[in-house]
């Protein structure tokens, strides 16, 4: 073990001066869930390094970490208005509302610039609008996509589930649960043979845990200590079942103990507490020292798919979803986490922050959804697809034959 | 009899036999096995048979096909329900395990399991992995593992009964764009035998060959057909594995023209079979084939709509054909 693998995974103690006596009392539970699993060095810790990076951001870091949570926000709020009143839409989607705060802790701590060889890469899920704004993909070009259009992020050929954009290392979103991450450790094995310095994070559920490549992930990206970050995105459900239908604890982040990495449970409601995380995890990753998987507790406030139990202008979803045969979210426990709002907890801390003021904060939400209603209208006006283009995309040049006609 | 939907129907098969068999397990994820239908009784396997024999389990698709093939060789019988997200995880398992067991222990091996494979709805939008129809080409092609594929709710029961009373192992591919297919079903436990085509449609002039999620579309050009005055034989496969030769070639050499029809991609797909297999025992016929091109299906539904075989090209293919 290298002497830098010892940074200490800092309790979850460590609370920004704004914290709120209701997160503390949640904090405290989550640290008596099993929250100091990680191999935190009691050398470094004595150091005295307190493992709070979000203390060193500029006022113009922090106020784009709150302006990347609003824009998921509103982007995904737009969208979801749009699926209840537009029949005509044909976007579908999986909302991320509810766990911006992940996405954006996680990127403020990459390197989002330089292209596939210089920039941090992303390996994103079926849940991917969060991850990919974070990583600064285009809203409007995926509002196209989510339309299929021809002049959306993929053209049309990938829709929500498979929006791809290598160009600021957002490497895609995977309709599959497994295949991602240990995609994601092939590229981290290709940084780490080139020595090119970039670190890759591969974001899952809770419902990743049972695949075989989980372990298979954790079990090479320790073996061979690729720069990597897995980040579990533990909102509880996969799909309709609760995480305990296919998860033996309470957090995922104990299995890091098995591969001898870093294990960290994480408030994914509070963007610098991801953050604190994350930035541990890079700096280790991009020192060579090894990979790190990262707990994140959140929730989503919309169903797994789509917007059932939705109401147009209200946030999140207290109705009844006809597919959730096997748990049904109790509508107090979205109700609880969603006192918990990683849009409140933000900008409350930034207020007390005194990095700006509650006007300087309501402007930027304004800016936001204008920016995002303005998206999705530029979306609408876009081309539709040929139909003949779907044989085009088979191999790099040419197309196939139509068989269809007989 | 009653009026019954696709997955009613195979439940109330699979609900049968485990109150015959105490020992029998259902292993599932993400898709539970309940279904309703009006006038009867909901069927809910997990709270009949509890979660002991009956059992939700994390993703891995691996692992329920594995669980499956090893409480069959331990002697219980066993079937397992994988969801279109995971349809190809437990391929090698059933490719290169359960399809060689038998042979490698000399016959030793039971194995009174079935593979309940779910094939996507082909649901425009839902994008390249969510909305592809490939499953029978692959799973058809394993030696000592039977394939069937249900067009209809009658026949989803019977070769439910037909596939959990069979000693070899079944993989029946379960075409989601049918759950909602409703029609009178026998209430009573009766079997559909696992290497018979059906003849949905009798007639002289051209044969049609389809299977599965591709029959509604198959049926309903065999009736325009119909009505503009060609006598049209149709055939839906309902087994893959092994492919029911006699009736094709019967039908073929009255009718000397033959048009199969794919859901799955162009190469290799059943369609291949059927066609070579008629064509190396019928002299002077014609053939045409209609597939969904060797392309992935794109999200944009513009695209994807355009690639999907449908009534209207197997129409124009039968008239190339007879015309």
């Amino acid at each position: 073990m290298s002497e830098r693998s010892d940074i200490p995974q800092k309790s979850q103690d460590d609370l920004p001066a704004a914290s709120s006596a209701t997160r503390r009392i949640f904090l405290q539970g989550l640290a008596g869930a099993g929250a100091a699993v990680s191999l935190a060095s009691k050398a470094a810790w004595a150091n005295g390094e307190i493992g709070f990076w979000a203390k060193d951001l500029s006022n113009d870091q922090l106020i784009h970490m709150y302006t990347t949570i609003q824009r998921i926000r509103w982007f995904e709020r737009t969208c979801v208005d749009k699926m209840l009143t537009e029949p005509g839409y044909r976007g579908y989607n999986h909302f991320y509302v509810g766990q911006e705060a992940v996405a954006t802790g996680v990127s403020a701590a990459l390197k989002n610039t330089g292209g596939l060889m210089e920039a941090d890469l992303v390996y994103s899920t079926h849940r991917p609008s969060g991850h990919a704004i974070a990583k600064g993909v285009d809203v409007k070009k995926m509002a196209a996509e989510y339309d299929f259009r021809a002049t959306g992020l993929n053209k049309g050929y990938g829709g929500e589930m498979h929006i791809a954009d290598k160009s600021v290392g957002f490497m895609g979103a995977d309709g599959m649960i497994g295949p991602g991450p240990v995609i994601a450790t092939g590229s981290a094995f290709a940084i780490r043979a080139r020595d090119s310095k970039q670190v890759v994070v591969n974001y899952g559920g809770d419902g990743t845990y049972a695949t075989p490549q989980f372990h298979s992930t954790l079990n090479n990206a320790a073996l061979l200590k690729l720069p990597f970050i897995y980040v579990i995105e533990n909102n509880l459900y996969h799909q309709y079942a609760h995480y305990s239908y296919s998860v033996p604890m309470k957090d995922i982040a104990e299995a890091a103990k098995t591969y001898g990495i870093p294990g960290v449970v994480v408030d994914g409601q509070d963007v610098f507490q991801v953050y604190n995380a994350a930035k541990t995890a890079v700096d280790r990753a991009r020192a060579g020292e090894g990979p790190t998987l990262i707990e994140a507790k959140t929730y989503r406030y919309y169903n797994h798919w789509g917007a059932p139990g939705a109401k147009p202008g209200e946030l999140g979803a207290f109705g009844y979803d006809p597919l959730a045969i096997t748990s049904f979210r109790p509508e107090r426990e979205l109700r609880a986490w969603m006192a918990r709002d990683p849009v409140d907890i933000s900008r409350n801390a930034l207020i007390s922050w005194k990095v700006f003021d509650r006007a300087k904060a309501d402007e930027i939400e304004a800016a936001a959804k204008k920016e995002m209603v303005e998206a999705f209208a530029w979306a609408d006006k876009q081309p539709m697809c040929k139909p003949e283009d779907g044989l085009k995309n088979v191999f790099v040049e040419g197309s196939v034959p139509p068989r269809q006609f007989g | 009899m009653a009026r019954k939907s696709f997955m009613y129907a195979a439940l109330e098969a699979v609900q049968s036999e485990m109150q015959k068999d105490k020992n029998m397990i259902w292993v599932f994820e993400l898709t539970p096995p309940v279904a309703s239908t009006p006038g009867r009784p909901v069927i809910n396997l997990e709270r009949e048979f509890g979660r002991k024999r009956v059992v939700n389990t994390g993703i891995d698709e691996y692992w329920m096909a594995a669980c499956v093939l090893g409480a069959g060789l331990a002697g219980s019988k066993a079937a397992t329900y994988i969801p279109y997200q995971g349809s190809m995880m437990p391929f090698e398992l059933i490719q290169n395990e359960v399809g060689k067991l038998r042979m490698k222990t000399g016959g030793d091996a039971e194995m009174p399991v079935v593979f309940v494979i779910e094939m996507t709805g082909q649901t425009p939008g839902f994008g390249v992995q969510h909305s592809c129809y490939e499953e029978d080409t692959y799973y058809a092609h394993i030696p000592g593992v039977r394939t069937v594929i249900p067009s209809n709710p009658t026949d989803a029961k019977g070769l439910m009964h037909a596939s959990l009373r069979s000693r070899d192992p079944v993989v029946y591919l379960y075409a989601a764009g049918l759950r909602d297919l409703i029609e009178d079903v026998p209430d009573e436990p009766f079997e559909t035998p696992l290497d018979k085509a059906a003849i949905r449609s009798e007639g002289s002039d051209i044969t049609i060959v389809g299977s599965g999620a591709g029959m509604p579309e198959v049926l309903k050009a065999t009736e325009e057909l119909k009505k503009a005055g060609m006598k049209v034989e149709t055939i839906d496969l309902r087994s893959l594995k092994p492919m029911d030769t006699e009736t094709l070639v019967k039908s073929v050499q009255k009718t000397k023209r033959l048009l199969a029809v794919d859901q799955s991609y162009y190469t290799l797909g059943p369609a291949a079979e059927v066609i070579a297999r008629v064509a190396e025992n019928v002299d002077g016929a014609r053939y045409k084939r209609i597939a969904f091109p060797d392309a992935a299906p794109p999200a944009s539904p513009e695209m994807f709509l355009w690639m999907r075989p449908n009534a209207g090209h197997i129409v124009g293919a039968a008239k190339k054909l007879v015309g």
